[in-house]
C-alpha cells in the first residue's frame, strides 16, 4: 500500500510539471511567432498567400485597356489598307503623298495610344494578364503593397481584386510594421555585439583596461587645467564664473570616472547596451547597401539602358518606400516571353533586397536614433550649464 | 535722501558720465540678451510643435516645388525628338511593307503591317514607362503639380505620375527624400498628438452631454471603433468628391483614397493627370488633392495614436482574461484528476 502511494505521489509529482510545460509550450509559440524567425516566416506566407490570391483573382480575366488597344491597332491596319488603295488607284503610289498622309494617321493612331497607356496598357499583347500575373510578379505586387512602397507597374483591374488589395493592405501593412520593429530590434541588438566585439577589439585582452585608464588619465589632467585656469582666472578676480567651471569640469571627470569603472566592473562579460555605435557607422552601412544595390542592379539592367545613378535612384526610391515606379527591374518589353526565367529570378532577388534592405534600414534607425538622443542630451546639458554660467 | 540731487550732479558733469554708461550698459545688454533668448526659444519651440511643424512641412514642399519646377523646365525633352524619330522610322518601314505587298496580298500586308505597328508601340511606351508624357515640360511642371510631387516624395506615396528626370533632379530628389522625411515623421507625430487631444476632447464633451454627471470622472477612452468612423467617413468624403470630378467610378475613387491614404501609391489613378481636361481645373484639383492627403495623414497619425492607447489596454485585459482562463481549467482539470484517482484507489482498495 505504502509503496504504491509512492510511486502514484511520484505520479502527481511528474503530473503537475505538465502543465507548466503545456503552457510554456503554448507561450513559446506564440513568442516565437511574434518574434524572430517566425515574423520572418509569416511575412513571406502572408505575401505568398496574397501572391496566389491575386493570381487568382486577376490571372485570365481580360484587360479592356489591353484588348482595346489591339483592336485599335488592327484598325489601324484597316485603315492603312483603305489609303494605300485609294491611293494605289490612281496611277502609281507616289512615296512624298503617300508618306504624308500616313505620317497624319500615324499621329493620330499615337495618340490614342499614348491615352490607352495612361489608362494602364503596358505596350505587350497580354490582353488576358497571363504574364504581367506571372507568380514572381505576383509575388512582388503584394510585397509593394504591404511595405506600402507601390510601384504600380501592374495594378488590379477587376473590382474584386481593386476590393482585395484593399483589405489585403489594411491587414499587412501592421504585420509588416511589426516585422520592421521586431527585425530591426533584433539586428541592432547583433550588431551592436559585433561591433563592440569585433570593431572595438573589447576581445583583445587589455584594450579595454588601456583604453579605460586612458580615459581617466586624460580626465584628471583635464581637473588639473580646469582648477590651474581657475587659478589663473581667480587671481585675475572677475566674477564667481570660474567656480562654477570648476564644478563643472569636476562633474564630468566624476561622470566619466564613474562610467568607466562601471565598464571596468563588468570588463569580464562586457555590457553591450553601454556601447554606442556612432552615426556614421549606421550612415556607411546604408549608403554601402544602397551602393551594393546599385551596382548589382546595374549589371543585370544594363540592357535596359540604366545607368548608374539610375540604378542607384531606384534603390533608394524603393528603400524609403517611396516608389515612384519608373525604374523596375524586369520591367522590359522586349524581354517578355523569352526570358521568362531570368526575369521570374529577378523579382525575386528584387524582393528579398527589399525585405532586408528595409529591415537594415530599420535597425539603422533604431541604432541612430539612440545615438541622436544622447547626442540631444548631452547637448543639454552643456546648453543647460552655459546659461547658468552666465547668470 | 540725496538721489535726486545726485542723478542731477551725475547729469551735468562730463565726468562722470562714462562711468554710469559702463556700469548701465551690461544690463541693458543682459536684457537684451535674455528677451532675444527668449524669443529663440519661443521660435524653436514655436516651430518643434503644432503650427509650426505644419507651416515647416508646407514650407519645404512650396521650396522644394519651385526648385523642381526650374530644374526639370530647364532640362530639354529629346523625348518628343526620339517619339518623332520613331515615327518618321515607322512611316518609312510602313512604306516598304506596302512595296513589299504591292501585289495587294491583303492578309499578309495586314500581318506585316501589324507587326511594324507593334514595334512602333513598343518604342513609344518604352519611352513612355521612362516618364515620356506627350505634353511639354512646362505643362507637367506646373508649379501645383510639383507641391503634389514633393508631397509624395516626402510623404514616401510616391505617385509616379511625374518623375524627375535629368540629371541634376534625380540627385536632388534623394537629397530632398533624406532632410523631407524626418521632417514628415515630425509632422506625423505633432499632428497624431493635436489631433488625438482634440478628438479626445471632444468626445470627452460628447459623452458628458449625453451621460449626465452621476458617474465619478474617470478616464475616458476613446474606442477604437470612433477613430475608425472617422477614417471610415473620411475615405467615404473623399471617394465622393473625386468620383464626382474625375468621373471615376466609385470603387475606383475609393480604392485611390485607401491606397494612397495608405502610402502605397500606385499611380494608376491620380487626379489631375488627365490630358484632355482644362488645364486650370486640373491644377485647383492637384491643390485640392494636396490639402486632402496632408488633413488625411495627420487623421490617421491620430487613430494611430487613440488605437495605440485603447490597444495596450485591451491587450492587458485580454492577459489578464487569458491567466485567469488558464487557471480556471487547470483547477478543473486538477479536480477532475483527483476525482479519477479516487475512483482509482477505490478500486484498487476493493
Amino acid at each position: 500500500m505504502d509503496r504504491r502511494r509512492s510511486v502514484r505521489r511520484q505520479g502527481r509529482r511528474y503530473r503537475r510539471p505538465w502543465f507548466k510545460k503545456c503552457k510554456e509550450y503554448a507561450r513559446n509559440f506564440i513568442a516565437f511567432l511574434f518574434s524572430n524567425v517566425g515574423i520572418i516566416g509569416l511575412v513571406i506566407g502572408y505575401t505568398i498567400a496574397g501572391s496566389f490570391m491575386i493570381q487568382a483573382l486577376e490571372r485570365g480575366k481580360p484587360i479592356p485597356v489591353q484588348l482595346y488597344a489591339i483592336g485599335n491597332r488592327t484598325m489601324f491596319a484597316k485603315k492603312l489598307w483603305n489609303i494605300t488603295m485609294e491611293l494605289n488607284a490612281n496611277v502609281k503610289l507616289k512615296e512624298k503623298e503617300y508618306r504624308d498622309t500616313i505620317d497624319v494617321e500615324l499621329i493620330r493612331f499615337q495618340e490614342i495610344f499614348v491615352n490607352l497607356t495612361r489608362k494602364g496598357y503596358d505596350g505587350s499583347d497580354d490582353a488576358y494578364g497571363y504574364k504581367s500575373w506571372s507568380f514572381a510578379g505576383a509575388f512582388l505586387y503584394s510585397l509593394t503593397v504591404i511595405t506600402t512602397i507601390g510601384y504600380g507597374n501592374i495594378w488590379p483591374h477587376t473590382p474584386q481584386g481593386k476590393i482585395a488589395s484593399i483589405v489585403y493592405a489594411i491587414i499587412g501593412m501592421p504585420l509588416f510594421l511589426l516585422y520592421l520593429s521586431n527585425i530591426g530590434d533584433v539586428m541592432a541588438k547583433s550588431f551592436k555585439w559585433i561591433y563592440a566585439n569585433f570593431c572595438l577589439c573589447r576581445w583583445c585582452p587589455g584594450v579595454a583596461k588601456r583604453r579605460a585608464e586612458r580615459r581617466i588619465q586624460r580626465d584628471q589632467q583635464m581637473i588639473e587645467d580646469g582648477s590651474s585656469d581657475s587659478q589663473s582666472r581667480k587671481s585675475n578676480s572677475s566674477s564667481g564664473s570660474p567656480d562654477v567651471s570648476i564644478e563643472m569640469t569636476n562633474m564630468n571627470a566624476r561622470q566619466s570616472v564613474t562610467s568607466d569603472a562601471v565598464t571596468m566592473t563588468s570588463n569580464g562579460s562586457y555590457d553591450v547596451e553601454s556601447v554606442n555605435v556612432p552615426i556614421t557607422v549606421c550612415l556607411m552601412i546604408m549608403v554601402g547597401y544602397i551602393c551594393g544595390g546599385a551596382i548589382l542592379f546595374f549589371r543585370w539592367e544594363f540592357d535596359s539602358g540604366w545607368t548608374f545613378l539610375d540604378a542607384s535612384y531606384f534603390c533608394f526610391i524603393s528603400l524609403s518606400t517611396i516608389g515612384f515606379g519608373d525604374f523596375v527591374p524586369g520591367d522590359k518589353i522586349y524581354g517578355q516571353g523569352e526570358f521568362d526565367e531570368i526575369l521570374e529570378l529577378k523579382f525575386v532577388f528584387c524582393s528579398m533586397y527589399l525585405m532586408l534592405g528595409m529591415a537594415l534600414i530599420a535597425m539603422c534607425f533604431n541604432l541612430m536614433q539612440e545615438e541622436v538622443i544622447n547626442k540631444i542630451r548631452t547637448t543639454v546639458r552643456t546648453v543647460k550649464y552655459i546659461f547658468r554660467c552666465r547668470r | 535722501m540725496d538721489g535726486p540731487h545726485e542723478r542731477h550732479a551725475r547729469s551735468v558733469s562730463r565726468s562722470r558720465t562714462p562711468t554710469r554708461f559702463a556700469y548701465a550698459q551690461p544690463r541693458q545688454r543682459r536684457k537684451h540678451r535674455e528677451t532675444l533668448k527668449d524669443c529663440c526659444k519661443k521660435i524653436v519651440a514655436f516651430m518643434c510643435t503644432q503650427v509650426g511643424v505644419g507651416a515647416l512641412l508646407i514650407g519645404y514642399t512650396v521650396i522644394g516645388a519651385v526648385v523642381f519646377t526650374h530644374l526639370e523646365r530647364r532640362g530639354n525633352n529629346t523625348e518628343t525628338i526620339d517619339v518623332e524619330a520613331f515615327r518618321n522610322s515607322t512611316v518609312k518601314k510602313l512604306f516598304l511593307v506596302v512595296m513589299k505587298n504591292n501585289i495587294l496580298d491583303r492578309s499578309g500586308f495586314n500581318q506585316d503591317m501589324n507587326k511594324v505597328l507593334k514595334v512602333h508601340q513598343d518604342q513609344v511606351s518604352q519611352i513612355f514607362k521612362h516618364g515620356y508624357d506627350e505634353r511639354p515640360v512646362e505643362e507637367i511642371w506646373t508649379f501645383p503639380a510639383a507641391l503634389m510631387f514633393c508631397l509624395s516624395i516626402i510623404t514616401m506615396v510616391g505617385y509616379g505620375n511625374m518623375v524627375p528626370k535629368t540629371f541634376e533632379g534625380k540627385i536632388l530628389t534623394m537629397v530632398y527624400a533624406i532632410f523631407g522625411l524626418p521632417l514628415y515623421i515630425l509632422y506625423f507625430r505633432n499632428m497624431g498628438t493635436i489631433f488625438a487631444g482634440c478628438f479626445k476632447w471632444t468626445y470627452r464633451r460628447l459623452y458628458e452631454c449625453s451621460t449626465e454627471k452621476d458617474e465619478n470622472r474617470k478616464k475616458i477612452i476613446v474606442p477604437s471603433t470612433a477613430c475608425l468612423w472617422v477614417i471610415f467617413a473620411y475615405i467615404l468624403t473623399g471617394a465622393i468628391m473625386f468620383s464626382e470630378w474625375e468621373h471615376w467610378d466609385f470603387l475606383d475613387s475609393t480604392y485611390f483614397c485607401v491606397t494612397s491614404l495608405c502610402k502605397i501609391g500606385f499611380g494608376d489613378l491620380v487626379p489631375g493627370a488627365d490630358v484632355n481636361a482644362s488645364n486650370h481645373g486640373n491644377q485647383t484639383k492637384i491643390v485640392i488633392n494636396f490639402l486632402y492627403m496632408l488633413l488625411g495623414l495627420g487623421l490617421i497619425a491620430m487613430c494611430y495614436n487613440l488605437m495605440r492607447e485603447e490597444i495596450r489596454v485591451k491587450l492587458k485585459e485580454m492577459n489578464e482574461d487569458f491567466n485567469q482562463c488558464l487557471e480556471d481549467t487547470k483547477i478543473r482539470f486538477l479536480a477532475c484528476c483527483k476525482r479519477c484517482r479516487k475512483r482509482d484507489l477505490e478500486y484498487e482498495d476493493y
